[in-house]
């Protein structure tokens, strides 16, 4: 105390503070308050998800889209995927769970990449489903490789509606001009590769896990 | 206030062509939470018409399955009404168990017996119907025959078993020649219903089961049978056991001794345990089978992940027959729940209502099974009718136990019914009365027991609502709990009053050193009351239905609802700010009838609701 109070003394003791000349302040910007309630964006419940997930694999039961995209190496068994969704568990008092986790958002996405493999086969591979028919990827292949722009930005819109529910051209910043880039980007990578899908459709396919993974696919 | 109203107006109003992006994810939030998915692209647009009603939308989309599940998420997450493995339902009278012997021929062949089985003959009785000297084997309890299987003669067999065509094998059994065997279409006429392939097949595992060899006793189908009394001399540690049988035979009980002769129900678990003429009934149906002598053998294959509901398991395994039992449990009550929800009737009849739904293995165990845990040394007290929960009379009667899909509403379960307060997954779920009022109180009030921080002194007080460091939480809990007095505990049993008084009868012999099995399973001698009936003896007598009434009308109910549906709505806890919009959520709630569709319609047509998605 003794320290504080002589530390402060020799302060003061330096000499007078001389006057100064007063100015005004400076005018400051005024900037109405948002007072609007913010909300944190609620996340789609798991019975929701696995739900559209269902209809979007081809309107299969569970075990049947296990059975249909084990061999293929696609999927290992719903049990592997189910508690890492949040899901609760009433028998053993396991409660839903209302945040998200890494292996909850790595779960999402292997099974959102398993979804988009099987549909870019049964929807785009070969060109034999009709159009009415397809489940995802409800359009026409463009015709060359990348395609212009609008084009991919019209069949880009069509998978913008299926799995974030709005038109492409209301998102926010230049979601259609990234998506497209991803598209080509990872359609050359497949130029040369040989695979069950071509390379136009291992872009679809990017596109489609991308979209099924971002965020807003996953809150409400 | 009038910008809100505004506000209000704007969002309620059906939309036009041009719709920002908040409008549509406020149509792919209600979507989600009242369709149970996303919009699908023909959804979207039909929304985007200029013609496209949504308040219209929105009300048609206030009833149906999707609306009743979500709305039903609410209170299964709260009162979790799902069993698993922890609570085992292995009572003696229903299950019947199977030992492999060698037949006439050398050929191995399975008998289903019941643990148990009153017989006459002292080697059998309560055990196999086939002893050591005829099988050259030994049977253990729960457990596979030891020993050298010799070949049982051909007229040892027909004495003691006999062939029936049973109720898991043939959904025409009750049919002088049942012949409507098991096949592939049961998985249409009756899904989820799936033996498991260890009852299907001879143990071989190739020849087709086609009927199965019972113990004669266990075949019996009479509805009640004569007190039985053995007069065989108590045996002591030590004496030879009769037949080469490994544990004792039963010995008479005070019961029997005193009611020798007197009829008693086969359905009641006293019959099975002091009867020979009571058996599992025609085709087996007071039985459920085990493909083995053990505890939870298989039975049928049951969808072990059902986050979509039964009907779309994500897996489905060889399960014992507790766990199929189990799983109906569950489903009772979810269809009860989605019945009050899609049929927007008066919620409060969540705890209230005497009516409710069974299918085929609900009425199965209603009508056979449930009475098997009654009456335990209430027999000694003249118990050994079960007074019900579900009147088995109540039960429709068309209903077969391997029909699934069938689903038929029963008006009145009983006087003792009380919403989802007397079905069996909620009693054995929480199986103490406190944790039966426990979990009401949080899940239906909203209320929890935080204990006081008080300095814990040593006592013994068997009050607990007055001990210090209990009687905070207790004072209010043991009152509440006392309303399931007569209900047992881990168990539907239901004790009457005419038999079990509040205080013992003198012939109860609660007093003293040695107190009897009935007062000690029933009576607390600490209070000369009725175990758990201390802290509030009328509670005890109003029963659920008293608790029920409380519930309902408590002044924490209302706002409790708005509480949950509307937390579970806007995906966060109510704040301090969002009062005012609760209490008028009370009001649209009560004065619309406590029904769910006016205080949904109110949350979701709400800024607050639409606000629950303006982050980018």
């Amino acid at each position: 105390m003794k320290a504080v109070l002589f530390s402060l003394l020799a302060a003061c003791g330096t000499g007078a503070v001389g006057g100064g000349e007063t100015t005004a302040l400076p005018a400051h910007q005024t900037r109405m308050l948002d007072t609007t309630p913010k909300e944190r964006r609620r996340m789609v419940p798991p019975e929701v998800y696995l739900r559209a997930y269902l209809a979007w694999f081809g309107g299969l039961v569970p075990l049947d889209v296990q059975n249909r995209a084990r061999p293929k190496g696609l999927f290992d068994a719903w049990d592997d995927y189910l508690s890492a969704l949040g899901l609760p568990d009433y028998k053993t008092d396991l409660p839903r769970q209302n945040q998200s986790n890494t292996l909850m958002l790595a779960t999402l996405g292997r099974l959102g990449e398993a979804l988009c493999v099987r549909a870019a086969e049964h929807d785009l591979h070969g060109g034999k489903t009709p159009l009415e028919q397809r489940v995802v990827f409800a359009f026409e292949m463009p015709a060359a490789n990348a395609g212009p722009e609008a084009a991919f930005a019209e069949r880009f819109d069509v998978l913008h509606r299926t799995f974030l529910g709005y038109p492409v051209k209301l998102a926010p910043g230049d979601r259609a001009e990234r998506f497209h880039a991803l598209y080509k980007d990872v359609a050359a990578r497949h130029a040369s590769v040989k695979g069950p899908l071509t390379a136009d459709e291992t872009g679809w396919v990017a596109v489609c896990t991308a979209l099924i993974e971002h965020p807003e696919a996953e809150l409400y | 206030m009038r910008w809100i109203m505004l506000l209000t107006l704007v969002f309620a109003s059906d939309s036009g062509a041009t719709h920002e992006i908040a409008d549509y994810r406020y149509f792919r939030s209600l979507s989600i939470d009242l369709a149970g998915r996303p919009p699908t692209r023909d959804e979207l647009a039909a929304y985007d018409k200029a013609d496209f009603a949504l308040d219209a939308w929105i009300e048609a989309h206030l009833t149906g399955p999707a609306y009743a599940e979500r709305l039903r998420r609410i209170y299964m997450d709260a009162l979790r009404l799902e069993i698993g493995g922890s609570f085992q339902y292995v009572p003696n009278p229903v299950m019947l168990r199977r030992q492999q012997v060698a037949g006439p021929d050398g050929t191995p062949i399975w008998i289903y017996f019941r643990r148990g089985q009153r017989r006459v003959d002292a080697a059998r009785d309560g055990d196999f119907c086939l002893t050591q000297d005829e099988t050259g084997q030994q049977f253990p309890t729960n457990a596979v025959a030891t020993g050298t299987a010799k070949p049982v003669a051909q007229a040892v067999l027909d004495a003691r078993t006999i062939v029936v065509k049973p109720w898991w094998l043939y959904a025409d059994y009750r049919d002088s020649m049942p012949e409507d065997f098991v096949a592939p279409d049961w998985a249409k006429r009756y899904p989820g219903f799936t033996p498991a392939p260890a009852l299907l097949s001879e143990p071989d595992g190739k020849t087709t089961s086609r009927a199965v060899r019972v113990c004669r006793e266990e075949a019996q189908t009479a509805d009640s049978g004569a007190v039985y009394v053995s007069g065989r001399a108590g045996m002591k540690k030590g004496d030879p056991l009769p037949g080469g049988r490994m544990s004792q035979p039963p010995g008479d009980s005070g019961f029997a001794k005193n009611a020798k002769g007197r009829a008693v129900s086969c359905l009641s678990g006293t019959g099975f345990s002091s009867s020979i003429e009571c058996g599992c009934g025609i085709g087996l149906e007071r039985c459920l089978p085990n493909a083995g002598p053990q505890n939870e053998a298989q039975a049928f294959v049951i969808p072990a992940r059902t986050p979509l509901g039964t009907a779309l398991p994500f897996e489905a395994n060889p399960s014992p027959p507790a766990a199929w039992v189990r799983m109906w449990w569950g489903e009772e009550a979810a269809r009860f729940l989605d019945s009050l929800f899609s049929a927007d009737r008066d919620f409060r009849e969540v705890l209230t209502s005497h009516a409710s739904s069974v299918n085929g293995p609900l009425a199965q165990f209603y009508k056979f099974l449930a009475g098997a845990s009654c009456c335990g040394p209430g027999a000694d007290a003249g118990y050994s009718e079960p007074d019900p929960l579900f009147d088995p009379a109540a039960v429709p009667q068309a209903l077969t136990p391997e029909d699934t899909a069938t689903w038929m509403p029963v008006a009145d379960r009983g006087p003792h019914a009380s919403g989802i307060l007397t079905m069996p997954v909620f009693l054995t779920k929480y199986g103490s009365r406190r944790a039966r009022a426990h979990v009401l109180y949080n899940a239906f009030l909203c209320k929890d027991f935080i204990a006081d921080s008080v300095k814990l002194s040593p006592s013994n007080d068997p009050d607990l609502t007055k001990r210090a460091g209990c009687s905070s939480c207790h004072q209010t809990l043991e009152p509440m709990a006392a309303y399931f007095t007569r209900v047992q505990e881990s168990d539907w049993t239901w004790l009457p009053a005419s038999i079990f008084p509040m205080t013992p009868k003198p012939e109860a012999k609660c007093t003293g050193p040695k107190p009897s099995g009935l007062c000690k399973q029933i009576y607390d001698q600490a209070f000369d009351k009725l175990r758990g009936a201390y802290a509030s003896p009328a509670h005890a007598e109003t029963g659920p239905n008293g608790l029920a009434q409380d519930l309902v009308t408590a002044p924490e109910f209302a706002p409790c609802v708005v509480q949950n549906v509307s937390e579970s709505l806007l995906g966060r806890s109510l704040a301090p700010e969002d009062e005012a919009w609760k209490t008028q959520l009370v009001k649209v709630f009560v004065e619309g009838g406590y029904r769910m569709k006016a205080l949904v319609r109110a949350i979701v047509k709400s800024p607050r609701y639409r606000a629950g998605n303006d982050h980018t």
